[in-house]
């Protein structure tokens, strides 16, 4: 008999492995529970598919969607409605990473506790619609995106996207003028980076190549590489590092890229981040891709000038803007009010502060410090060339006025050259970030 | 609605919302009464007999069953060259007579006749030569056999059951307030029936209460989780009440009849031939005659009257796999049980029932090493097993469909993944308290009623509920096996054991396939999905479950107390031995080494037997 009581205890083997599964449940439940009550099958918080509870404002309480079991709708502004439209979502969820999507769980209210058999949620963005106006309307119907965060903070104040549309309206799809208007530019699509890629390849040359400071580098207007030309933008003779980035010299960078190599340069993109997707509120950005493995010189010689296979997505490059204005190290975005990221340190803080004293030293021997009047500006312009012969403008920097720590990027589709045509819409929504 | 806000006015939905927070805690509270009860009974052992080696060192026989060897794992172990390490088995039987088998190569004899296959009867001082050894077999004198009875009916420390009870009906009460306020589909007769539930146990409780039974701990668990399942086919299926509870009705019946069974322990093994015949004959039926439903084959209708064959197998398998120790040991006997499971577990694949094979399979690992002990054995099974999976996986796709989607729901939640990605989201939908019964959408997902069944109580009832249910069948596991140590007979604890296996298979399979933990196979909740077969088999197995009770007036094992003890004055006797015999033994003695040759012995029948403590 003994033996046979002894082996009963086989059966509670199995009670042990329920228990273990009831804690693997216990424990998914905690984690993604949120993710499976605002599932859109979920019939206790959808009506007919959309979602019948909640409300998302911007930072300062402006109402920029809501919804209920009788009836839903978005911001009372037409301007407001189109320029925060990436943002916020819709309600049949097209754009996917809209707040009406990525944080369902919190408009249809779920917590552990409760699940969702109480009351719907409030989602506050960080961003200032107001500020998205103002950036939407400086893009003028160009396609684009502007992108500005306090890079102290991580809070995430303008973020906009064009092309956009009117949710109450709709648009018409077999009109190809809104061809990826779901898209949210900012962290959803990569684009060339041209000339802002070189505070890359600069990152790289300052802590790889020793007498960096003391070469100078001859632009004859074009450059040879393997019998392969490397054009630039102008004649600009002999130059030392500083001055090759405030011209943004094309030979200049051709023989630091060369120098460096084109697996050093990928490198230095991946550990910045713009090769890498990233976690923003638990909505996953897109990544970027710099790479010319495999490839010739001249190839190489042009990755390390933003060109060739670079793409990066906005998304990336504002993080590395704010990690050069903080000292290498990245606040994380946060697109929640009051809700702050994580800090990491991708860069040296010598290795920062040299750039961001060249990013100033671009304006003030180049750009012009009067264009931007009352912020301390540090900026990179970038006019990336299009394979059907236009380009992509972009400006990315960041301010230093002490009480507006604020990194942006602003990139205008086809838009033509970066200081001409990106560099004014960064100071209209800057002036207004910081003087209101 | 109508009929609640006539009760009480505008306060109807107040009172609705109030009662879905205060449900899922009665649920807790329902459990929690139920194990304390079951698990704070001290067991003592009991002494049936003594065996009196030379020297005059005694050994109690502490079970109804009884394995004399060498081996440290015997009941009585005694350690002489001449015996073997499983020698012979003692059996008593109901009456109080005693049978001798001999398990060993080696030889045994009462009173100098040899022991053959069919074993010999043992009466009180007959001399028992185990190899070279010979010991005295002493029964019980009657002191001994009152004593033993008075020490049985002490009063016990059972949490109340009517106060258990009477949560239970208001929890039954609260549901039916729920399903009439969100579910507009629950009408008065739903109602109604929640009360012929609350009447039906309580009319059980009553018929037992009278006889003198006091512990009810399993059926309670039962019915509450009946009451949960009544709940889910309320929210289901309203219109089918009434044929919800004649099933329940029919399952407690069926579990009354098999708890009256088994007190004879002669004729429950007498009908193991017959229920095994009758459970391939079932399965054979069920090849023949069924119709395929969601994939598997295993419903059979006759007469207009639908039912799972395979439902009505799992007892019959119990009943016929467990076995009484003399045949435990038997290799002859395990060969021809796995084969039989083999029948079983090969039948139900060719229906498609993937889920019950494997519920069928755990249960025969668990039989089966229970009966052989051998982890060699059960090695062999589940090699076999896991080329019998392999010819299932690469014969029936739906099965490998089934495991592809493992683990992926959520990413086909069109297709493939449709029901679980429901199932969860409804689950973490409803939170600890639950939307309120009735108060659901999952409920009408295929399935979701039955193989779903954790998601729709989770949704309905919340997680504390769902919870308590999962705690509900671990607490009859516990409870079989605490009861084991004391087991009288081999056959109620690996009956026990095998019934209980099977309850909790089926809960992981039907809890974790629906929350994607392990790949869905479509198998029922114990008592809680809905439909008629499985809740019936339910309540019987729970039979075998309450066979391994051996508590005082708790007990289908044991017989009411007067015929028991023919009738001896119980009042007036003294204890014989209040704590006398229990502490002597065990393994950590190492056996009983005689210490004199057969010459030296002492055969005074009046020896005191406390020399040894």
């Amino acid at each position: 008999m003994k033996k046979v009581t002894s082996r009963a205890f086989a059966a509670l083997l199995l009670a042990g492995l329920i228990l273990l599964g009831m804690a693997v449940y216990l424990i998914r439940l905690v984690r993604d529970g949120g993710d499976w009550a605002s599932f859109y099958a979920n019939d206790s918080v959808y009506t007919n598919g959309v979602i019948d509870r909640g409300t998302v404002t911007d930072r300062n309480g402006v109402l920029l969607a809501f919804s209920g079991r009788e009836a839903f709708g978005y911001a009372e502004d037409y301007s407001v409605r189109v320029s925060c439209l990436h943002v916020v979502g819709d309600m049949s969820g097209s754009i996917g990473t809209g707040a009406l999507t990525a944080f369902r769980s919190k408009l249809v209210g779920y917590s552990l506790l409760t699940g969702t058999t109480g009351s719907g949620g409030t989602v506050r963005l960080s961003i200032d619609s107001a500020l998205n106006v103002t950036a939407y309307n400086a893009l003028a119907g160009r396609n684009g995106t502007v992108l500005v965060y306090d890079y102290e903070t991580g809070q995430i104040l303008c973020m906009t996207s064009s092309v956009s549309y009117d949710p109450n309206v709709g648009f018409d799809v077999s009109d190809s003028t809104y061809d990826g208007a779901f898209i949210n530019r900012a962290i959803s699509s990569s684009f060339v980076p041209g000339s802002v890629f070189k505070l890359v390849t600069l990152a790289a040359a300052i802590e790889n190549i020793p007498d960096l400071w003391s070469q100078t580098f001859t632009c004859q207007g074009t450059y040879d590489v393997d019998g392969k030309t490397i054009t630039c933008t102008g004649v600009h003779g002999s130059l030392t590092v500083e001055e090759a980035l405030a011209h943004s010299c094309n030979c200049a960078f051709a023989q630091i890229a060369l120098q460096l190599g084109g697996d050093l340069i990928a490198e230095y993109a991946e550990k910045y981040g713009l090769t890498e997707t990233h976690d923003l509120n638990g909505i996953e950005t897109a990544a970027g891709s710099v790479d010319s493995a495999g490839s010739d010189r001249a190839n190489v010689a042009w990755e390390g000038i933003g060109q060739y296979n670079d793409l990066v997505v906005p998304y990336s490059l504002l993080r590395l803007m704010g990690a050069i204005a903080n000292g290498g190290v990245v606040k994380e975005p946060s697109l929640l009010y009051g809700k702050s990221g994580g800090t990491e340190r991708i860069m040296s803080q010598s290795t920062a502060e040299a750039l961001s004293d060249m990013m100033s030293y671009n304006v003030e021997y180049n750009y012009g410090a009067g264009n931007y009047p009352g912020l301390e500006m540090h900026a990179k312009t970038g006019t990336a060339e299009f394979g059907d012969g236009t380009s992509h403008a972009w400006f990315a920097g960041f301010i230093t006025n002490p009480d507006a720590p604020l990194a942006f990027v602003v990139l205008v589709e086809h838009g033509g050259g970066g200081y001409a045509v990106a560099s004014p819409i960064a100071n209209t929504v800057l002036q207004q970030a910081v003087f209101g | 609605m109508e009929l609640t806000e006539l009760l009480f006015g505008e306060y109807a939905g107040l009172l609705a919302n109030v009662s879905r927070y205060i449900a899922p805690l009665l649920a807790l509270l329902i459990v929690v009464r139920c194990v304390r009860s079951m698990l704070r009974e001290r067991y003592e052992p009991e002494t049936w007999a003594y065996l009196y080696l030379p020297g005059e060192v005694m050994v109690p026989l502490r079970h109804w069953e009884c394995i004399v060897g060498k081996a440290k794992s015997t009941d009585a172990c005694i350690t002489h060259d001449s015996i073997d390490k499983l020698h012979a088995c003692l059996i008593r039987d109901a009456a109080g007579g005693w049978t001798v088998y001999n398990l060993g190569r080696g030889e045994t004899q009462v009173n100098g006749r040899t022991v053959a296959e069919g074993g010999l009867p043992l009466a009180d001082a007959d001399v028992l030569t185990l190899g070279d050894v010979p010991a005295r077999f002493v029964d019980l004198t009657e002191e001994e056999r009152a004593s033993l009875l008075k020490y049985r009916h002490r009063p016990g420390r059972l949490v109340r059951p009517a106060g258990t009870l009477l949560l239970l009906t208001v929890f039954q009460l609260l549901l039916a307030l729920q399903q009439l306020t969100y579910n507009p589909d629950a009408d008065l007769l739903c109602a109604m029936g929640f009360a012929a539930l609350a009447v039906l146990q309580w009319v059980y409780f009553a018929v037992l209460r009278t006889s003198g039974q006091r512990g009810f701990e399993p059926e309670l668990l039962a019915f509450f989780l009946s009451t949960v399942g009544f709940s889910v086919a309320v929210s289901s299926v309203p219109g089918a009440v009434l044929k919800q509870l004649v099933f329940l009705a029919a399952g407690v019946g069926l579990f009354l009849f098999f708890g009256i069974w088994m007190r004879d322990l002669r004729r429950m093994k007498s009908m193991r031939l017959p229920a095994l015949v009758a459970a391939l004959v079932f399965l054979a039926l069920n090849l023949v005659l069924a119709r395929v439903t969601y994939g598997a084959q295993n419903w059979v209708e006759i007469g207009g009257f639908t039912f799972q064959p395979s439902e009505f197998v799992k007892i019959l398998y119990i009943y016929a796999g467990a076995a009484t120790l003399d045949r435990l040991f038997v290799n002859r006997n395990l060969f021809f049980f796995i084969g039989f499971s083999a029948a079983c577990v090969g039948a139900l694949a060719l229906m498609n029932d993937f889920g019950t094979a494997l519920v069928f399979f755990v249960t025969f690992l668990v039989i089966s090493f229970m009966r052989s002990g051998s982890f060699a054995t059960v090695f062999l099974a589940i090699s076999a097993a896991a080329l019998g999976v392999f010819l299932v996986l690469t014969v029936k796709p739906y099965v490998i469909a089934r495991f592809a989607t493992w683990g992926h729901v959520w990413e086909d939640v069109y297709n493939k993944g449709y029901q679980q990605a429901r199932a969860m989201s409804a689950a973490a939908s409803g939170g600890f308290f639950g939307h309120g019964a009735g108060n659901g959408w999952f409920v009408d997902i295929v399935a979701a009623d039955t193989d779903m069944v954790f998601g729709v109580v989770c949704e309905e009832l919340g997680l504390i509920t769902g919870l308590s249910c999962v705690a509900s069948i671990l607490a009859l596991a516990a409870f079989v096996v605490r009861n084991a140590s004391s087991g009288r007979s081999s056959y109620f604890v690996i009956a026990a054991c095998g019934a209980v296996t099977m309850m909790m298979t089926q809960l992981a399979l039907n809890v974790f396939g629906t929350m994607d933990i392990l790949p869905f196979t479509g198998v029922t909740f114990p008592f809680v999905s809905r439909g008629g077969s499985s809740l019936i088999s339910c309540w019987a197995l729970l039979a075998f479950i309450k066979g391994s009770d051996l508590r005082a007036n708790a007990s289908f094992a044991v017989k009411r107390p007067e015929k028991f003890s023919g009738g001896a004055g119980v009042e007036e006797v003294p204890d014989a031995f209040p704590d006398g015999p229990y502490d002597i033994g065990g393994p950590d003695t190492g056996g009983y080494v005689p210490t004199d040759g057969p010459d030296g012995i002492d055969w005074q029948r009046e020896d005191p037997p406390e020399a040894t403590r």
